[in-house]
């Protein structure tokens, strides 16, 4: 059949007409039913699908599709409300170009890399899949093997595919796409306090009396967080907001004192106001002398770049990057001296009074401050290093972990803290902050997961932008990518994510439920279930862990990330993938399938399918058991009395979720203080027991220069990023009309006298270059960004404009989080 | 460059000139897609020019068992815009 | 306008249920290989068309059915209520803000429009002129309750 844009216009037109005429196109309706039970929907609640904030909606349900959604009024984080995209959530389901069989790229009839997709059997799919990984582990071993993961994977998924990389595979070669949004997050909180995550909740924005935004554009990025600070400022007069940006976004509609600096002199900034607490004598000398110690971190640390390139070369500790020792305050003051603000505004030319008056807000002891972060912080060579200095000047002053005194990390993905985090998914990680180079963390994961002694590998595994490294240089070989589109995402792509994605040498799996450029560029696509889909867990940012029942069936053959894992592993025998040397002291694991040592180990299978009666759960009818309890109730006794309790499986069902740890059935608020921290040591007032001796480090850290900045061939600052409408690449945002047609093409925000000297305007097609690659765009001068001269914003989430072919593959060298926030461009008129 | 006008409309006609009603807009050169017993037709109508569209629309209001006819969708652009592309 | 036709040529394939088996380009969203860029279509401002579309469900957002641009939403003003605040609306005849928006965190009603209800782009957003890049299947509860049972 021929298709004419005629005939889509037609279409919308006649939608139109039918909605007015209140009749449903084709077929009349009455404008009214009345019978009662025809008109029942079934509610139940769900976590969004999208951002860190993690809203509860509620998803009403009729003859197996998902009628409406709307915000959970029940729920605490958001009290009824959602963004627009969580109001559209009713629909990301069904774009109508739903995976529902597995495609192979086949020639003749036989895969190859070169030929056309084509559906085929889950039993094919697997079948070449397996081939394939198994010659990989064979003559290359556990180190060819990877995987990409997901924060918004479901926290059984993350945690089951963990356990089939790390024990089943023996390869730590998994990491989630969280490295690109939280790690630096996650290395500030290990370095600064020994566990992660914040220490504070949500609560601290009805409870603080200023709040502080280094690089987060709530507004956009987390709108119902937005509304709560939004809520306190608007309601309570004597509130303040400043906001830090590289660019005048949204939330400079409700900044009481904005700053836009030159991007990377956040850590100036912080060294100035620092400097000024103590200047001030407005250091809490009680609480520092009682609860903190000085650090100073290694200085020249690189910038995560291939060590040939002449960045790492001329580093000084591009191998220590994340190495320190120890000072005194007296050393720590001296080492601030020179950050005057003076300096702070020479070099990111935000004005000395304005810097100060910020400065005042910190210092003040009478004011409750609550910072918050995201991608402007995590995103960046020195990550790590901001994250430590915002901590720095919370832990001087001694506002920290109580109502309103709060450094908080906002996180991206819906369950990067849940999954990425919590269960470990990192390349360096295991459950409840253990690692896998210490031998002790993986002798607790071998006993607990039932499996032999030494199955895990203590090597790090590769993280992302190494991965995509590996890949091109044909050192990993066998991939499989879920939850994510990474072709689109990751930094570099021209260079470093697509050469890996095509290596001859390669087989990539991408499983999603939309064709994406991910998808596009893989090898087999295998089709996926999900958010309600499925049986969910996800949690957000403030340690909230929130459950959601399986409400509708996934299209023709689409199965949960769960079922793909846990159905793949038993296409394996131990014997095939574990060394004779395991095996031969453990002969009671020869000849077993991965599926048997990993899943239905006397745990995971412990709890009956008929426990999921009362709602669907494709899983469990498959396996015959209830998996994804058995799963979670396994996975939580890592953290159950090691400050990381979760509840049991069950209540998490009742409940609007509950922040842990959770202790005697009681979520914690606010961690590390005495009288909401059940970990705290009595009479102690503040304890960071993530540290053996409880005290918080405070880390003396330079201004370094970014790895590439503007110059006279690449004149521009490229910042990419989010925007409200589209959730990162837009696999289900663009495929809902109304959000689509709400921001339908990505364009590049530009200064309009920047434009005028290039001859452009709004609307003018232009090219934007850098040295590793190329796009086409429109100019847009006004709008909600504005960016100061010098510097243009490029959102990321449209498929037609892969702003990732410009990016820089520099990440923090501690965290390995890629910097998407500077690079240097041009811009021409094309 | 010629033009492409497409239209939709709402007509609400009684509900017993139902059958006479859509036979007198077929003639008008509209397409009928949905009809309620209600009396309320969902119709499109294509132009190739704006005058010959209200002239329709016009002559289409005044028709007998018509009670209103509301235009909804008015889109236009230049005609390669619609060629047929094979799919 | 070449890309528009692209766009509606996927949007076809998948209208007419077309397998995307043995098509090499299976992204729908993006009518190129990923290496190679087509030019964006050119920026069209917001449909103005006043009408307000039926809502998938009762309790989405409508959308803006006018443009927004220069709208000042601060801390210091709103343009939006000015016109559709439940005082304006007489002059306006503009609809009022729902109800819903007088409501606070804790459940209690106001006298006026609650502060987290402040930034209205939050939730309602005009619309381009823009053929959908892909079609959506979503059916709405009436739609649903005549069809058949399966």
């Amino acid at each position: 059949m021929n298709l004419t844009r005629r005939d889509v216009l037609k279409s919308q037109a006649i939608a139109a007409a039918s909605a007015a005429a209140g009749i449903s196109a084709p077929a009349a309706a009455q404008n009214i039913v009345t019978e009662r039970e025809r008109t029942e929907l079934q509610w139940n609640k769900a976590a969004c699908r999208f951002c860190g904030t993690g809203c509860s909606v509620m998803v009403a349900t009729r003859n197996g599709r998902v009628v409406a959604t709307h915000g959970d009024a029940e729920a605490e984080v958001n009290r009824g409300l959602n963004c627009v995209k969580g109001y559209f959530l009713s629909k990301i389901m069904y774009g109508a170009d739903r995976l529902t069989l597995p495609l192979l790229r086949k020639r003749n009839g036989v895969y190859d890399k070169t030929g056309d997709f084509e559906e085929v059997s889950w039993d094919e799919a697997f079948d070449v899949m397996a081939e394939k990984f198994k010659a990989t582990l064979r003559e290359k071993g556990p180190e060819a093997v990877g995987m990409f993961g997901s924060g918004q994977w479901t926290v059984w998924e993350g945690y089951a595919a963990s356990k089939l990389y790390k024990a089943g595979f023996r390869s730590n070669n998994i990491d989630p796409n969280a490295r690109h949004c939280m790690a630096s997050a996650v290395a500030g909180f290990i370095r600064t306090f020994g566990i992660d995550e914040p220490m504070g909740c949500y609560d601290d924005f009805e409870h603080a009396d200023a709040f502080v935004l280094w690089g987060a554009n709530m507004a956009e990025m987390h709108p119902i967080l937005w509304t709560r600070l939004t809520d306190r400022r608007l309601s309570a007069p004597h509130v303040r907001v400043a906001v830090l940006s590289t660019y005048h976004n949204r939330c400079y509609d409700l900044a009481d004192l904005e700053m836009t600096f030159t991007p990377q002199t956040d850590l100036a900034l912080l060294n100035a106001i620092a400097r000024h607490i103590i200047k001030t004598g407005k250091v809490n000398t009680d609480f520092v002398d009682k609860h903190v110690n000085f650090k100073r971190g290694n200085p020249d640390i690189g910038y995560g770049l291939r060590p040939e390139h002449p960045l790492e070369q001329a580093a000084e500790n591009p191998d220590a990057a994340g190495g320190f020792t120890d000072m005194t305050f007296e050393e720590f003051e001296e080492f601030l001296e020179p950050y005057t603000f003076e300096y702070a505004e020479e070099l990111s030319g935000v004005p000395a009074r304005r810097i100060e008056e910020l400065a005042e807000i910190y210092a003040d002891p009478d004011t409750k401050v609550m910072s918050l972060w995201t991608m402007g912080v995590n995103q960046h060579t020195r990550g790590v290093w901001v994250n430590n200095m915002i901590y720095n000047v919370h832990l001087l002053t001694g506002k920290i972990a109580e109502p309103g005194n709060s450094p908080f990390s906002l996180t991206g993905q819906p369950s990067a803290c849940g999954t990425a985090r919590e269960v470990g998914t990192f390349a360096h990680r295991l459950p409840a902050d253990l690692v896998v180079a210490n031998p002790e963390h993986r002798a607790t994961a071998e006993k607990i997961w039932k499996l032999p002694e030494g199955t895990v590998p203590g090597w790090v595994g590769a993280h992302a932008v190494l991965q995509n490294r590996k890949l091109k240089d044909g050192e990993i070989n066998a991939y499989w990518i879920q939850v994510n589109n990474n072709l689109q995402a990751a930094p570099n792509m021209l260079e470093e994510t697509y050469p890996g994605y095509r290596n001859p040498e390669n087989f990539i799996v991408v499983s999603d439920a939309y064709p994406t450029v991910t998808a596009q560029a893989a090898d087999l696509v295998l089709p996926t279930a999900m958010w309600v889909e499925k049986e969910g867990a996800y949690g957000n940012a403030e340690r909230r862990t929130q459950f959601w029942h399986e409400l509708a069936p996934a299209p023709g053959e689409a199965r949960s990330d769960l079922w793909q894992v846990m159905e793949f592993s038993k296409r394996f025998t131990t014997d095939e993938v574990w060394p004779a040397e395991i095996l031969d002291a453990a002969p009671e694991y020869r000849g077993k399938t991965l599926f048997e040592v990993l899943y239905a180990n006397g745990n995971v299978d412990a709890y009956d399918v008929a426990e999921t009666e009362e709602y669907p759960n494709h899983e469990s009818d498959h396996f015959g058991f209830y998996v994804q309890k058995g799963l979670f109730e396994e996975y939580a006794r890592f953290g159950r009395g090691h400050a990381h309790d979760l509840a049991d499986f069950d209540t998490y069902h009742q409940v609007r979720g509950l922040r842990w740890p959770v202790v005697d059935g009681q979520e914690t608020r606010w961690r590390f203080r005495e009288g909401y921290d059940p970990y705290v040591t009595e009479g102690a007032g503040w304890d960071f027991y993530g540290k053996p001796d409880g005290r918080a480090n405070i880390f003396a850290l330079p201004y370094e220069p970014p790895a590439e900045s503007p110059d006279d061939e690449y004149p521009f600052w490229l910042v990419t990023g989010r925007v409200l409408e589209h959730w990162h690449s837009g696999s289900m945002t663009d495929r809902v009309p109304e959000l689509h047609k709400a921001y339908p093409d990505a364009m590049v925000y530009m200064h309009p006298e920047d434009a005028a000297s290039l001859g452009l305007h709004r609307g003018s097609a232009v090219k934007l270059t850098s040295r590793r690659g190329d796009m086409l765009t429109r100019v847009e001068t006004r709008g909600r960004n504005r960016v100061p001269r010098g510097l243009i914003f490029v959102p990321w989430f449209d498929a037609n404009q892969l702003i990732n072919k410009l990016t820089l593959d520099a990440t923090d060298p501690i965290s390995k989080q890629t910097d998407f926030k500077k690079c240097a461009c041009k811009v021409e008129a094309a | 460059m010629p033009e492409h006008h497409l239209s939709s409309l709402v007509v609400h006609a009684k509900p017993d000139a139902l059958d006479d009603v859509s036979r007198r807009l077929e003639d008008e050169g509209c397409e009928i897609h949905a009809r309620s017993e209600a009396g309320k037709l969902v119709v499109t109508l294509e132009a190739p020019h704006q005058r010959e569209l209200s002239d329709a629309l016009t002559r289409i209001q005044l028709l007998p068992g018509v009670l209103a006819a509301t235009l909804v969708f008015h889109h236009v652009e230049e005609d390669e815009e619609t060629q047929e592309t094979p799919a | 306008m070449r890309y528009l036709g692209l766009k509606t040529l996927a949007a076809g394939c998948l209208i007419a249920g077309i397998a995307v088996a043995q098509q090499s380009n299976i992204s729908t969203l993006r009518m190129t290989d990923p290496l190679n860029d087509e030019m964006p279509p050119p920026m069209r401002p917001v449909e103005e068309t006043g009408l307000r579309p039926a809502r998938n469900y009762p309790e989405q957002p409508p959308i803006i059915p006018h443009d927004i641009e220069g709208y000042e939403v601060s801390a210091n003003y709103n343009r939006c209520l000015s016109c559709h605040a439940r005082a304006a609306t007489q002059r306006s005849q503009a609809p009022m803000v729902s109800v819903t928006h007088y409501i606070d965190r804790h459940g209690q009603v106001l006298a006026s429009v609650s502060p987290r209800r402040y930034f209205c782009n939050q939730c309602h957003v005009p619309q381009h002129p823009d053929v959908p890049l892909v079609n959506n299947t979503f059916i709405d509860i009436d739609t649903l309750l005549t069809m058949p049972e399966e």
